[in-house]
């Protein structure tokens, strides 16, 4: 095993593949920032290049491409409140507030570490946990998922800030909108018009709802301190700080790896399961959502955590765990490397070698991300009369790019003026994010489950994994709903004692 | 301030989620007539989100009654009032819907590169400062142009080019 290791670091220490990694990652980082390109773009477009690359040189550029704008998507839902990948939406939730208090080089700073620590322990757990993590993925079937998914979804009560009930309705009408299109069966739903059949495309909804509300705000209400742009302050992270949020990046990146080995979950939504498990447990989490340093932290440990683990399906399976890495099953099959089992038996020097090729990404991923940061940092000092509009207008090209389609640039719109008047009412939009995200899951997996054991409730109890998650859940609304009657309690006695 | 907010919240996702619940279901999710073993049907779930949030809106205007009642001792507001105090800012927003819906409408006729200049103009305008008029119009003119090369060039993207002119 020693000897084919270093034989693989001898074949990955190459100028060529530290130099397809380095632009990867910073291509990446780039493609992340900008609002409407996502990750899958970044890969889908390098693909046809690796056709003239050696296989690992190829597959370690798309790896690069993947890591990269994961992490460039907290650059701009930090700076600019619109998230440039989805996995990047729930930094926003801290991260933008942190700008605002003119701490945005802090929360970058925050962000690039805690990515790149995630990273580090994504890439330790596909070098030693790839095979018997894969065998635990293969036991969750639709029942654990749904089971998964519903505790998940308890997440909706810790991010809907000052009423639980506005929180719901959020929620709900984010479960509502993503049912719009085809369901598993093929049957249409809400598809008011053609364009709808296919569903509303995740990437407008998420930057409608982010990013036009404060442009309209700032048309609507004209606010003083327009010209306020967001200040960096303090870019420094003390030390002190780091170790503060040390636990819920160690916990965000395990979180990431678990959640990215198990197919069809992805970063998205391991940020919010982390963001949410570190509200929970920190002693700061009251404050989190006003600008808390922990929970960017917690979102970008767990997303960049589970960049790594979704090799692992694809590696030891041949199963891709999200739309990138079912792109990068494509490049592997060019380059005649057949993921699965038999990969480890047929090019294991070419695993070894991606591996260790991986690892060196982390490095290369806080390099680019330091210099990339810097220059977009400049960003924040422009006045907003100017760039709020330019953003809309990125975002309508970023928008339109994706899927040459108007009806997305429609549904973008349409979520900006959704977002103002739910910002008007204090509806929170976070509960929506995350039920629009885990929604389609939660009710494929609960409608294939009841298919499976022919509407029969009892399957969703059949496994341990099933049976752990349901108790995670039940525990969890107990308590919510035991804090919320303490706290209308406690409104009630200081009403009646200032009545009297 | 904010029991107006949770009322008028309450009310809107109740009166939202009963027109999706008594009309849009019925109407635009159809059950097959035949569905594959013993899997739901796909107008369950609908239903049952549109529920809940019935329900929630209905308990939001329930929550919001006293302390709107504790509030309006102080100071009474009906929602004519409120609207004829906000007169400015209803007609800014109206502005925003309609520049929306222009471009929108407008964008397969004009072509992409134009009616995104028009909308990057007019949304400056709107802004209502002009301090810095240079950068404004020379943003309003090259921005889009510069999106337009960048995505052309690097994700070959067909844009509209308008029926209009071509």
């Amino acid at each position: 095993m020693w000897n084919e290791l270093l034989y693989a670091f001898e074949a990955v220490a190459t100028l060529p593949n530290f130099l397809a990694m380095f632009a990867g990652i910073w291509g990446g980082v780039i493609i992340g920032a900008i609002p409407g390109m996502t990750g899958t773009m970044a890969v889908t477009l390098a693909l046809p290049f690796t056709f003239y690359l050696p296989p690992v040189t190829s597959i370690l550029l798309l790896v690069a491409l993947y890591k990269g704008s994961t992490y460039g998507g907290s650059i701009s839902a930090i700076l600019i409140k619109t998230p440039g990948t989805a996995s990047a939406a729930c930094t926003v939730l801290d991260g933008y507030p942190l700008a605002r208090a003119g701490k945005g080089g802090k929360a970058l700073n925050m962000a690039l570490v805690s990515s790149c620590i995630g990273d580090f322990i994504s890439n330790i757990s596909l070098f030693f946990l790839a095979m018997p993590l894969a065998m635990f993925a293969l036991r969750v079937g639709p029942p654990e998922f749904f089971m998964l998914m519903a505790f998940s979804l308890t997440i909706v009560a810790s991010i809907s800030g000052r009423s639980l009930v506005l929180g719901i309705i959020s929620a709900c009408l984010g479960l509502l909108l993503a049912t719009v299109g085809e369901d598993i069966y093929g049957s249409y739903r809400f598809a008011l018009s053609e364009d709808m059949k296919s569903g509303l495309g995740m990437v407008p909804v998420l930057i409608g709802l982010f990013a036009l509300p404060e442009l309209i705000k700032m048309v609507v209400f004209r606010p003083e301190e327009n010209n306020a742009a967001l200040k960096l302050g303090d870019n420094r992270l003390t030390l002190s700080e780091f170790r503060g949020s040390i636990k819920s990046i160690c916990r965000g990146s395990l979180i990431g790896v678990i959640l990215g080995a198990i197919p069809g979950i992805g970063p998205s939504t391991a940020a919010f399961f982390s963001y949410s498990e570190a509200r929970r447990t920190s002693k700061n989490g009251d404050k989190f959502g006003e600008g808390e340093l922990e929970g960017v932290a917690a979102s970008e440990s767990a997303n960049n955590g589970a960049c790594g683990a979704t090799m692992i399906p694809l590696m030891a399976l041949g199963v891709p765990g999200d739309v990138i890495t079912g792109v990068m099953l494509g490049a592997f099959m060019i380059h005649g490397l057949t993921p699965g089992p038999l990969l480890f038996q047929n090019n294991i020097g070419e695993v070894y070698a991606l591996f260790i090729g991986i690892l060196f990404s982390s490095v290369f991923l806080f390099i680019a991300g330091k210099v990339t940061a810097n220059a977009f940092t400049k960003i924040s000092r422009i006045p907003q009369t100017l760039l709020l509009p330019c953003i809309l207008i990125l975002c309508v090209y970023g928008i339109y790019s994706i899927g040459a389609s108007p009806f997305d640039v429609t549904v973008l719109l349409v979520m900006g003026v959704v977002g103002f008047i739910m910002m008007l009412l204090n509806i929170p939009a976070a509960p929506f994010l995350i039920a629009f995200i885990l929604g389609p899951m939660f009710e494929d997996n609960m409608r294939r489950s009841l298919a499976i054991s022919r509407g029969d409730l009892g399957v969703f109890f059949q496994s341990w994994i099933s049976w752990g998650f349901f108790v995670l859940t039940v525990l969890f609304v107990t308590l919510t709903i035991r804090r919320e009657w303490k706290k209308w309690r406690e409104k009630r006695a200081a009403a009646t004692a200032s009545a009297s | 301030m904010n029991q107006n907010r949770d009322f008028y919240a309450g009310l809107l996702a109740t009166a939202f989620f009963a027109i999706v619940l008594f009309v849009l279901i019925p109407i635009y999710v159809k059950v097959p007539s035949f569905i594959p073993g013993f899997a739901p049907p796909p107008d369950m779930w609908p239903r049952v989100v549109a529920i809940i949030g019935l329900v929630m809106g209905v308990l939001a205007v329930i929550l919001a009654f006293p302390k709107m009642r504790e509030a309006s001792r102080n100071q009474v507001t009906s929602l004519g009032t409120r609207i004829m105090s906000h007169k400015t800012l209803i007609v800014r927003f109206a502005a925003v819907l309609v520049v929306f819906a222009a471009f929108v409408i407008g964008m397969p006729i004009v072509g992409f590169v134009p009616a995104t200049i028009v909308m990057l103009g007019v949304l400056f305008i709107m802004t209502g400062n002009f301090e810095r008029k240079f950068w404004m119009i020379g943003l309003t003119v090259i921005f889009p142009v510069l999106l337009y090369l960048l995505f052309t060039e690097v994700t070959h993207t067909p844009f509209p080019e308008g029926t209009l002119f071509f």
